[in-house]
């Protein structure tokens, strides 16, 4: 009895599969960082090549899986085997094999074509940006293109470096003067526009990440001493996730960052508003406290705010922190949480974004700073980490002044006058 | 096939000895060994063709430290303590203990004089800037050249071990004989390696007017 | 004549006189007890510990891996730490890999060899059970850094100077069982020696470093027993496949680990004594680090799965009553395997910016190895066509073992291809791919061979309804857990996150993954308690309860010490099948009988050396750890190594003549054997 049932053990995996593939619906394919929803060029190759290897490997399963199935279903032993003859000894059949191995060979030509097209068009940057709607998906490169790729001029692509650390991302455009020499980087969130090809230099500053936004790029390593590059290009607006996906430590998890791409306008407006210094602080309101305290508890020796204080460079910039759509390595979602899912769900686009809540950034920026070791909480320890090891742990190394512990660190008042003048920094 | 029921002496399937497949083993074993750290110099030293920088902060080239001369008799020491080990062997087969224990004896003092050479050259190369920790140079050299020379310490250990053995008479007949041949095979594997060693690493940064891989100084200034 | 000492035979070893060595000690000579398995000589006993340590570590591993499963099963969730995600998902691989699959892979090396090839033992009984201690003090050493973590965690440690001291407290290594160098190196200039990580890097190398020294030392001494100790007539083409997979297991064990060893020396330097292999700011390249862990890391997935291959190519036979289709095919594209396994290992290194050309070579190349894994898979088929097959749990699980390896081999292929790896690599749907093929490959492989030789090896037969209950949780929980994580890594979700928001859309999938974490963990307890109990109670068998075709299932069950009465030789492959069916295949040579069998004797000295790496093993880390005095253990660690190879040396071989059943009955070696 139990033989007989487990002898279809094997048959329930068929359909058991074949059940995950029915529940994957549109929506599952579409989720915010889905390797199945290309909407760049790079990924849309990529994308091809795999589903390439999707139906091959279909077909193969059902070839093989079903041969399996019916042999193990046909040939099972019947009562009554024990007393016929033993069957004749075979040791296989060379035709049979030579066949088979041939037919595995082409089977893997097939994918073995498109793979070598589709690694050269991934690392080479073209010099003007690529309609998709042109991409042939299996020979882009042989489409007429190859002068374009030719003479790829490394100025007419739009550059972005950017730099990996624990456990975070700064982007830097130099060809626009958005630098960090220039105290004008960008953290976490970077801004591409619509259509154009953008070449990425990645460098790290520690140790290995990786760069990665599935839905416009499969991901290349930021190696230390070493300089790898991609290229993106998104060809609808939108808001895209990333993430680091090399292990890189404590906090890997929280490594996240995101994409906005834009129509060209709205970039060089972008670009402009970056350009531009903090405001002034109004007199007499917790903001100003909060902006004397920035400096007083050395804050001010990691980060950097144009028209403020310019002496950090290490940190991320915090120029334009209260316009971000999200905090403490692209971790914190500085956007109202209900608001956002059902904008995702009356656009049916994980892409489309609602704007930053004014109240869920200041309790994110409470909460962050608060949990850093830099603050103690309301009974004066500190509270739960949100990201562990992160470098505000190391307050203590910036301490040029000689303060006391207790004068370095925040109290709740005064992490609420810096999370109101952190506010002011659109 | 010996007609011996004795298990040890039982003939094998190949007709090898099992000690002396062991030790061929061994030997491929560390053949990628010795391989991957020689990889592991040559392709810093492509990389970082021009030497390392030392505590004064001056730019220092690999041909200025060599004393190639003193590397090249220690090499051709090592390669005579091979010959002598040869000779080790043949006598072991022939049973003439006397002769073995004169020749392994000389083996171990041709293998301290190669060490001895390279303490000396470490102890140069150290006092001329080059460390471990100042440059990768000094790591993959320190490493490769000081792993090579913990395997002559071991053989020497081995085959010190091996001589004071043969005074209890025990190192005796085949057994003694393939005991010893197994040591030798270990002694010529090490000597080879070395050989290698002292092209991939020594010689062949003379190769060509600026050194083999191009911005090295000529040899001669030193 | 040797100077083995020489004894008249006897029946049993406690009857003789306590025998001396070289030394002057006497040598142990228990049949039974501690004493016995301490000092132990005898394949099958070492054998048995390398299964029973295995399976204790794959239930450790398998722990690890419940607590990551759970801590993944909600969104946002803080079961545990970050930081305590990151050690348990390295000891999860590091464990399951050396402690879990190469021990449980070596234990049946050990028991089968020698008996699959008519030898009374392997080549070199001492060194196997050097390489059985070195492997156990390894472990030992490798998970000893839990220990000092929890004794961390729980605030034993802070009392003390060296504690405080510290700048990094992650005493269980946190760094990936792939530990990436700079991540598991340094930085810094001249020396600084600056780290990312702990001590429990340091643990975690020098664990690796011993276990490495034992899966050498255990290869060097198979092939040397597999071309040196087959029966008369066994000629290569007539090995059973299990043996021919070890053959070649071995061979890329002694070819593949050397660049690790070098890897982990050069590393150990980096953060012992300031060097700058992989030091990105003194011009170090980690990239090296990648390239020589996966020089090692790649055949290492062969070394892991082709142990697998074998068993189910002997099992498969037996139970549809016919010999394995295509056998020199299967050989040979093992073979195949083991050649192309050295020249894949960029394909784990498609996202490092290698440049198109490398990466182009190493897609075709990862295509091309796929064609020797298929060829298998098509010759198991063969061997099931036409055939009648009999549902016994071992076949249950082969089968099982060939439906989730092919999936696993297809997922294998979508990788192959570079720029749809660019979107896998590091996303669940490589952990998804992984374990189709190391869990639902190797492991249903290898509960596969447990099932079917235990009765061989304990004479006692597992029991059956159990054992179909445990596959079948463990084939369903399997698939509900990794299936569903193809999705999610196409889904976007990277490995090694400890945690993940929700609104990813990754929430249903993780929770179904981690119910069938749980079912498989209930399955495999189930099948290794079941074995636990059938070793001591099940119920006895018959010495051929299968059917079985190779030489051990000609030997009575348990397999007495001398496996062999009298020597046998084979004229056919599968000798032993076709001599119960046919005509007369085996003959029996002319030895064992009144004048016995020639025994090793047992011995401390394998044990005492592999003592020396346990001290060694322990001191290294609290070096770095900066516990005073702890260079003295390292120093102590390595004198009693070189004590115990110096005392093996010299205290001599040994041996004895054990008298072995009459041979009633026994043929004449017959005229049929063909050499």
């Amino acid at each position: 009895m139990f033989s007989r049932f487990f002898s279809r053990v094997g048959l329930l995996a068929a359909p058991f599969l074949a059940l995950i593939m029915a529940g994957c619906s549109k929506a599952d394919m579409t989720v915010r960082q889905s390797t199945l929803d290309p909407k760049g060029p790079v990924a849309k190759v990529q994308y091809d090549v795999f589903m390439d290897t999707v139906w091959l490997v279909v077909v193969l399963f059902i070839l093989v899986g079903g041969l399996l199935v019916y042999a193990v279903i046909k040939f099972r032993a019947r009562p009554g085997d024990e007393d016929a003859p033993r069957i004749e000894e075979g040791h296989g059949n060379p035709l049979v094999e030579i066949g088979l191995i041939t037919a595995s060979i082409g089977a893997l030509v097939i994918i073995a074509i498109p793979t070598l097209s589709a690694i050269w068009y991934d690392d080479d940057v073209p010099a003007e940006s690529v309609p998709t709607s042109k991409l042939s998906a299996w020979y882009p490169r042989l489409e007429g293109a190859k002068e374009n790729y030719a003479k790829v001029v490394e100025e007419q692509v739009l550059e972005i470096d950017v730099i990996g650390k624990q456990w975070w991302f700064r982007f830097e455009y130099p060809q626009l003067g958005l630098t960090n020499d220039a105290k004008r980087s960008v953290p976490n969130e970077f801004v591409i526009p619509k259509g154009k090809a953008v070449r990425i230099n990645l460098r790290s500053e520690d140790v290995i990440h990786s760069f990665w936004i599935p839905k416009l790029a499969g991901k290349v390593d930021l190696m230390p001493g070493r300089k790898n590059h991609m290229w993106i290009q998104g060809d609808e607006v939108g808001h895209y996730y990333g993430q680091c996906a090399e292990f890189c430590g404590d906090s890997h998890a929280y490594m996240l960052f995101r994409v906005e791409v834009v129509e060209p306008a709205e970039f060089a407006k972008w670009v402009q508003k970056q350009k531009t210094d903090a405001g002034e602080v109004v007199a007499g309101t917790k903001a100003e406290k909060g902006k004397a305290l920035f400096a007083a508890k050395t804050c001010v020796m990691c980060h950097n705010i144009s028209g403020h204080y310019g002496a950090g460079a290490f940190a991320p910039d915090l120029t334009h922190v209260a316009s971000r759509k999200s905090l403490a390595g692209a971790w914190l979602d500085n956007r109202d949480p209900k608001a956002q899912l059902a904008k995702e769900q009356q656009t049916q686009n994980t892409e489309s974004s609602v704007e930053v809540d004014k109240a869920v950034l200041k309790a994110n920026l409470i909460k962050w700073i608060g949990s850093s070791g830099v603050a103690t909480g309301a009974d004066g320890k500190p509270t739960k980490d949100v990201k562990p090891g992160n470098r505000m742990h190391f307050y203590k190394m910036f301490n040029v002044a000689g303060l006391t512990e207790t004068q370095q660190k925040f109290t709740a008042d005064e992490l609420d006058c810096l999370a109101e003048y952190l506010l002011t920094l659109k | 096939m010996s007609e011996t029921a004795d298990a040890h002496d039982a003939p094998t399937s190949t007709g090898i000895d099992h000690k002396k497949l062991i030790m061929w083993l061994f030997l491929a074993s560390d053949c990628m060994f010795f391989g991957t750290l020689i990889s592991t110099h040559l392709l810093y030293r492509k990389l970082y063709p021009s030497g390392f920088t030392d505590a004064e902060g001056h730019q220092r080239f690999i041909q200025n430290l060599f004393n190639i001369e003193l590397t090249s008799f220690s090499t051709f020491i090592l390669l005579m303590s091979s010959f002598l080990m040869a000779l080790a062997v043949s006598a072991m087969h022939k049973g003439e203990i006397k002769s073995f224990r004169r020749n392994v004896l000389g083996v171990i003092f041709f293998g301290l004089i190669f060490l001895g050479c390279q303490v000396f050259e470490f102890t140069h190369f150290y006092h001329q800037g080059l460390t471990i920790q100042n440059s990768v140079l000094g790591s993959t050299f320190y490493v490769l050249t000081g792993t090579h020379g913990t395997h002559v310490a071991i053989g020497v250990l081995w085959l010190i071990l091996m001589y004071f053995y043969s005074f209890t008479g025990k190192l005796g007949g085949h057994m003694g004989a393939l005991d010893v041949e197994v040591a030798g095979l270990y002694w010529h594997f090490v000597d080879i390696v070395w050989i290698i060693i002292f092209t991939a690493v020594y010689l062949v940064e003379y190769l060509g007017p600026n050194g083999f891989w191009g911005t090295g100084l000529p040899a001669v200034t030193k | 004549m040797s100077h083995d000492s020489h004894h008249d035979p006897v029946a049993c070893k406690t009857e003789l006189a306590p025998e001396r060595s070289d030394l002057g000690l006497i040598r142990p000579d228990r049949t039974t007890g501690w004493t016995d398995w301490l000092t132990t000589v005898d394949h099958k006993k070492i054998g048995i510990l390398y299964g029973a340590f295995a399976m204790f570590y794959f239930l450790v591993g398998g722990v690890e891996a419940l607590a990551i499963r759970t801590q993944l099963a909600r969104p946002d969730n803080d079961f545990i730490t970050a930081r305590m995600y990151n050690q348990l998902f390295t000891m999860h691989g590091t464990t399951m890999i050396f402690l879990g699959v190469m021990p449980l892979s070596a234990a049946f090396f050990n028991f089968l060899v020698p008996l699959q090839i008519g030898a009374r033992d392997v080549a070199f009984p001492r060194l196997n059970a050097f390489s059985l201690w070195t492997f156990v003090f390894g472990a030992f050493v490798l998970n000893a850094s839990w220990l000092f973590e929890f004794a961390h965690l729980a605030g034993w440690l802070n009392s003390f100077d060296w504690h405080k001291a510290l700048v990094y407290t992650d005493f269980a290594p946190a760094n990936g069982w792939f530990s990436y160098a700079p991540l598991s190196g340094t930085f810094g200039q001249n020396g600084q020696a600056l780290r990312f990580t702990g001590v429990g890097t340091d643990f975690w190398i020098i664990g690796i470093q011993v276990l490495g020294i034992a899966s050498l030392a255990a290869s060097f001494n198979f092939i040397c027993t597999i071309i040196n100790m087959r029966a008369k007539g066994m000629t290569m083409m007539r090995l059973p496949v299990f043996t021919w997979m070890t053959l070649i297991t071995a061979i890329l064990i002694i070819l593949a680990f050397p660049a690790i060893t070098v890897a982990l020396i050069e590393l150990m330097f980096d953060r012992a004594f300031g060097a700058n292999f992989f030091n990105p700011s003194a011009g170090g390249q980690p990239v090296l680090w990648q390239h020589l862990f996966w020089i090692f890391g790649h055949p290492e997935v062969y070394i892991l799965v082709l142990p697998a291959m074998g068993i189910v190519s002997e099992i498969l036979p037996t139970f549809s009553g016919k010999a394995l289709f295509g056998y020199p095919i299967i050989v040979f594209s093992g073979a195949v395997i083991g050649f192309l396994g050295f020249a894949v290992w960029s394909h784990h290194m498609f996202t490092t910016g290698l440049g198109p050309v490398p990466t182009a070579a190493f897609s075709l190349l990862t295509m091309a190895i796929a064609v020797p894994t298929g060829v298998k898979i098509f010759n198991w088929l063969g061997t099931i066509w036409g055939g009648r097959v009999r549902f016994t749990p071992p076949m249950v699980l082969s089968l099982g073992f060939i439906w989730m390896f092919m999936c696993g081999g297809f997922s294998g292929v979508m990788h192959s291809s570079a720029p749809a790896d660019s979107q896998q690599q590091d996303s669940y749907f490589v952990i998804a791919h992984f374990h189709y093929v190391l869990l639902g490959g190797v492991l249903l492989g290898l509960m596969a061979g447990l099932y079917f030789w235990f009765p061989k090896i304990f004479g006692r037969m597992p029991n059956a309804p159990i054992a179909y209950l445990a596959s079948g949780m463990v084939i369903l929980g399997f698939n509900l857990a990794f299936g569903p994580m193809h999705y999610l890594g196409l889904a976007g979700m990277p490995r090694r996150t400890h945690t993940y928001h929700a609104g990813n859309g990754w929430e249903t999938w993780n929770y179904v993954a981690t119910i069938g974490a749980y079912i498989l963990g209930a399955g495999v307890f189930l099948a290794f308690a079941n074995l636990a109990w059938t070793a001591f109670k099940g119920k006895k068998c018959s010495s051929d309860p299968w059917g079985g075709r190779t030489l051990e299932w000609s030997l009575p069950s348990p397999v007495p010490e001398y496996n062999f009465a009298q020597a046998p030789i084979v004229a056919t492959r599968d000798a032993y099948f076709e001599d119960r069916h046919g005509g007369k295949r085996i003959a029996y040579e002319n030895d064992g009988g009144e004048a016995g069998v020639h025994m090793p004797s047992q011995s401390w000295m394998p044990l005492v050396a592999s003592t020396g790496f346990l001290f060694a093993g322990f001191g290294m880390p609290m070096m770095a750890m900066g516990v005073p005095h702890a260079g003295w253990i390292v120093i102590t660690g390595l004198g009693v190594l070189i004590l115990g190879i110096w005392l093996w040396a010299v205290e001599g071989p040994g041996g004895y003549m054990l008298k072995t059943p009459a041979a009633a009955g026994s043929p004449a070696p017959a005229e049929t054997v063909a050499h």
